[in-house]
């Protein structure tokens, strides 16, 4: 008996999973095919969040939307889901930080979320609220990954 | 309990691993590859490589970093009234005693300005000459330099010394 109640047992657990983590993934993808085409307007972008040293930018703006899209097909695929978790996680956290970041310095950035057009940049409190309902549901992700781990190790073989 | 966690972590570090490898190859054989250290551009100076003049705004830079001597080839008494601050006085008439000093002062500098006053003032023209003739490089003149220093309230300093 645990105090808390914990997330649904069995198969209902596993396809909330799956749920989550495709839908994740699908995002995770999505994010990472406009900043692949245009590595230049994605430094600018970065070096306009004020967050990263000068010599690293070139090198997240070179390696991220690498990452975001191994991450993303990763989930998609359900292959090495307990570190793919853990990165997205981090990551959804440091954008999610960034942004929070320079909404409270009140600096008006150009998200870079999903498309580096040079378009104006948008409405931060949109993009803050936006990010942390990816933080929330890679956090939920998480959650249940955990509980179907665990639970999948009680109930015998995997 | 979950009791992964160590393996959760390697996984992770293995993934961001490999994401690198993958995206540092590919920006590697891109064409519009990054630079993978990103660079300001090198200097602001604007003087074209191969003029002999330099503007105000490039001398008083490289005077403000240190990185040009500065030679006054007036006459030692209009040195003495007034000079750009750490300029060497050389009037052209005594350079062949003077030369050795000069050299010594150029030695590091990126660049050698010379100045007198006066939009067709010859000295500091002639005096770059000399300069170059004994094996300087980026000798530039600062044509008018002394009026044009004082208007912008630049360093002066009075006296004898530089």
């Amino acid at each position: 008996m645990s105090r808390t109640a914990p997330p649904a047992q069995g198969p209902s657990s596993r396809r909330t999973l799956l749920v989550l983590r495709l839908a994740l993934g699908g995002i995770f993808v999505f994010a990472s095919l406009d900043k692949l085409l245009h590595p230049a307007a994605f430094a600018e972008i970065i070096v306009s969040y004020r967050v990263l040293p000068a010599v690293l930018v070139n090198a997240a703006a070179i390696v991220l939307p690498w990452l975001e899209l191994v991450l993303g097909l990763l989930l998609l695929a359900g292959r090495l889901l307990d570190g793919a978790l853990l990165l997205v996680n981090l990551l959804l956290l440091a954008f999610w930080g960034s942004l929070v970041f320079n909404y409270a310095r009140g600096l008006d950035v150009h998200c870079g979320c999903f498309s580096t057009a040079a378009v104006a940049a948008g409405d931060m409190g949109w993009y803050v609220m936006r990010d942390g309902l990816f933080v929330a549901l890679a956090l939920a992700c998480m959650v249940f990954f955990l509980h179907v781990a665990r639970t999948g190790c009680r109930s015998g073989p995997q | 309990m979950y009791t992964g966690f160590a393996r959760m972590a390697a996984r992770a570090c293995a993934i961001l691993a490999l994401s690198s490898v993958l995206a540092l190859a590919v920006n590697a054989l891109r064409p519009d590859g990054l630079p993978l250290v990103r660079l300001g551009p090198p200097s602001v100076i604007a003087a074209e490589a191969g003029s002999p003049y330099i503007s105000l705004q490039d001398a008083a830079l490289l005077h403000l970093s240190g990185r040009a001597v500065f030679l006054d080839a007036r006459s030692v008494g209009e040195y003495v009234a007034g000079h750009v601050k750490g300029a060497l006085s050389v009037p052209l008439e005594d350079y062949a005693q003077l030369a050795a000093g000069v050299k010594a002062a150029a030695g590091g500098k990126e660049t050698i300005v010379t100045y007198c006053d006066g939009e067709n003032c010859p000295l500091s023209e002639d005096l770059a000459d000399q300069l170059r003739q004994d094996g300087q490089a980026n000798v530039r003149v600062l044509k008018n330099g002394w009026s044009l220093w004082q208007n912008e309230k630049l360093p002066v300093a009075g006296g004898p010394n530089p």
